[in-house]
């Protein structure tokens, strides 16, 4: 718990240096959710078919909201080095999103999965009605996981039955 | 008395072929009803209000309680019989408000007429000089009918209405993984917030309409075959079409 709070400090979450969570002025979107809107990191793409890049694209079909997360892992440490998220939906599924892109820099892929919509949540202030944003974000970096995992399995597979043939 | 209980199994079968998706329970307390009514009343029913035609069937109250002013029982809505507004009973749905079968595909045109007629009768403004209770039927059963009416008239919203008819609660917050839909749905929203003149915006747009048109259409197919699991696919498609038909209008 300790190391994960060091680590989000670590990753240098700028917009919160100043900005307490409880707010006396009642607002309609927390001033993380407006920064995140405003200045919002990480947005771009990778390259899909790029092997060190695992692609997480879902989908809110409720609110029509799609969001697609990818990581960028380095290989030999299994570290995810680099991240970006394209969303289209309300500001707290931007928000949630771009959150998510930066909580899992510098991370290990088996910690990012461990990464709970409840913490995006309370770090944005989400009221109940949007706490469906933030779990969407949560899907998707364990999609994007998943998607590097399915394609290293190819990729491996691919090479052994490279060597086999040569052999 | 035989006589009357095959008389009245007769008139079911008859009513029961002839409205083959008539609820059964409504058929059959419609006929108790008509055999005990006078002949008199039964035309009155018919024929005042004459523009109210509900496809040749007599709603009763669901309760059977009927009118609570005047206790006169075929009170639907609104008592013809002495014109007092009645409690909003939650087992009518918005179909039967408009007089039509509990099916997708509806004339969204044959709405407008019979909801003016409607508020004719219930609307609060009508009722200044009635009893504070009556004045209360009216300003939920108005709102009750104004609701029917927008829910219908879209075709998004009539398809999850009736999928909620049938116990099928689709608007779950579930996530969707499936990369085709989210892929091409992720094309056409950066579509859109690429597009910069009305022209292409336009062009998108009738696109996504021609889709909807499509998916409505498979929405029905699944709906009356009974494939649920399909039915809530296509509405989800159709909710991200309507999204991306939003965002372009904010963009005009």
């Amino acid at each position: 718990m300790m190391l994960k709070q060091a680590a989000k400090k670590a990753l240098g979450l700028t917009s919160r240096q100043s900005t307490p969570w409880s707010v006396g002025i009642l607002r309609t979107y927390h001033e993380n959710v407006i920064d995140h809107y405003d200045n919002p990191r990480n947005v771009g793409s990778f390259d899909k078919n790029d092997p060190n890049v695992g692609t997480g694209l879902v989908g809110a079909p409720a609110c029509g909201d799609v969001m697609k997360l990818q990581i960028k892992v380095d290989e030999k440490t299994g570290q995810i080095v680099d991240a970006r998220f394209k969303t289209f939906g309300c500001g707290s599924a931007i928000a949630s999103s771009s959150v998510a892109t930066e909580w899992v820099k510098g991370k290990a892929m088996e910690d990012v999965l461990t990464i709970k919509n409840t913490e995006i949540a309370k770090h944005l202030s989400l009221p109940p009605v949007k706490l469906h944003c933030s779990m969407l974000a949560e899907d998707a970096i364990k999609a994007a996981v998943k998607d590097y995992k399915e394609k290293r399995v190819k990729t491996n597979g691919a090479a052994a039955a490279g060597e086999t043939t040569q052999a | 008395m035989k006589k009357t209980k095959t008389m009245v199994a007769s008139i079911s079968t008859l009513i029961r072929r002839t409205y083959p998706s008539t609820n059964q329970c409504n058929s059959l307390a419609t006929i108790q009803s008509q055999t005990q009514l006078p002949r008199e009343s039964l035309q009155h029913h018919s024929s005042a209000e004459g523009r109210l035609r509900f496809s040749g069937r007599v709603f009763c109250s669901e309760s059977g309680a009927g009118c609570w002013n005047c206790g006169e029982k075929a009170a639907f809505l609104f008592c013809n019989s002495c014109r007092s507004i009645q409690p909003v009973d939650d087992s009518v749905d918005y179909f039967q408000i408009f007089g039509l079968e509990k099916k997708y595909e509806i004339d969204p045109g044959s709405l407008e007429g019979k909801y003016k007629d409607w508020q004719k009768k219930l609307h609060p403004d009508l009722v200044h000089n009635k009893s504070k209770k009556e004045r209360d039927y009216a300003a939920e059963q108005s709102a009750k009918v104004t609701e029917a009416c927008r829910t219908l008239t879209k075709r998004l919203s009539r398809a999850m209405y009736i999928m909620k008819l049938n116990g099928v609660n689709v608007n779950e917050e579930e996530t969707i993984t499936d990369p085709t839909l989210l892929m091409e749905i992720m094309e056409l929203r950066e579509a859109i917030s690429e597009a910069d003149d009305s022209t292409s915006l336009n062009q998108i747009r009738s696109q996504v309409q021609e889709k909807l048109k499509q998916w409505s259409d498979s929405f029905v197919e699944a709906f009356e075959s009974q494939k649920f699991d399909d039915a809530v696919k296509c509405i989800q498609r159709m909710t991200y079409y309507e999204r991306a038909c939003e965002e372009i209008l904010k963009k005009l």
